[in-house]
């Protein structure tokens, strides 16, 4: 199958897809799933006391997490995928753009890049809320895993009150893998 | 470690971290990330990766791990910026590496390398301070 090339400059500074609320309240038990997961072993993520002892009110979030608030979860992971399988796209941006990628075959993700603000410590009981914007498509390029379209994100996080807690840039590459003839 | 301590070029003790398929499992599915690419090694291979590799996010948590092991609880990272390079298989042992490359009143900013055997695997910059600064 031969790359077309595909206008996607249109996807540059749109919303992504509505706002993502957290399914849940930022929580003991995901940090503690979390910094077993990296073995990470600095007691303000599971201590209160070892927290207030650092002049923190008590536990805080390891910064690292703050994409894990907004994730979908297990079944609507699941849904999107049989979505994808089918062909179909939802009636917002990031979806009409994955389903263009998929249709000209760059059907491969690698993240590349993140870089994060952290505005403040996230506690247990923070409701977050991400606002998503495709900041830019690139044109195609080859690289070494294949030919294919590098997406930048970004992504405002807030609080329950509305607050900024975290900003971040995200980019991934899709692409078509060299040693698949699509 | 008190910030004050932190002066431009100071070198942390590297890191060693050895990483097994269930280490690259448990980082994706305690972010909740449930890409293929992360646990099951037919869809990796169908997608062009000759394993399941490990996560950005995965990633992002063993720099933040490898500073603030270092600063001690007082460590606030305020900020941080990586660039993958290769990946992180099933096997592969990465070391972390760190020095303090800028300093303020306030703030430190450490660049921090991530290599397997085969090379560079995270390049990043990380921004801290002491939340008793």
């Amino acid at each position: 199958m031969h790359a077309q090339q595909l206008d996607l400059d249109a996807f540059g500074g749109v919303e992504a897809e509505p706002p993502r609320v957290a399914r849940y309240a930022v929580n003991e038990a995901m940090i503690r799933n979390w910094v077993e997961a990296v073995d990470d072993r600095n007691p303000v993520y599971v201590d209160a006391d070892a927290a207030r002892a650092t002049g923190r009110e008590g536990i805080i979030c390891p910064p690292a997490m703050i994409s894990t608030w907004v994730m979908n979860g297990y079944r609507r992971w699941r849904e999107v995928q049989a979505l994808r399988e089918a062909g179909q796209r939802e009636d917002f941006a990031y979806s009409r753009l994955m389903s263009l990628l998929d249709e000209a075959g760059f059907t491969s993700v690698v993240a590349t890049d993140v870089s994060q603000r952290y505005l403040r410590e996230l506690r247990p009981g923070d409701r977050i809320t991400c606002f998503f914007t495709i900041d830019s498509v690139s044109p195609l390029k080859q690289t070494a895993l294949g030919p294919g379209h590098f997406v930048t994100l970004s992504k405002r996080y807030v609080d329950g009150d509305g607050v900024p807690v975290a900003e971040e840039d995200f980019r991934l590459l899709r692409f078509r893998p060299a040693n698949k003839d699509g | 470690m008190s910030l004050p301590d932190l002066t431009v070029g100071t070198v942390l003790p590297d890191l060693e971290v050895v990483l097994d398929r269930t280490t690259i499992v448990a980082g994706a599915i305690a972010s909740q990330d449930f890409e293929d690419v992360h646990h099951d090694p037919g869809k990796a291979r169908s997608r062009g990766a000759p394993d399941i590799f490990m996560s950005i996010n995965t990633t992002n948590g063993f720099v933040d791990r490898y500073v603030t092991d270092w600063t001690g609880p007082e460590g606030r990272i305020t900020a941080v910026s990586l660039r993958l390079g290769l990946p992180n298989f099933p096997g592969d042992t990465l070391v972390l590496r760190g020095e303090v490359t800028e300093r303020t009143e306030r703030e430190a900013t450490l660049k921090v390398t991530g290599t397997n055997s085969r090379g560079v695997h995270v390049t990043a910059r990380v921004t801290l301070e002491s939340v008793n600064a």
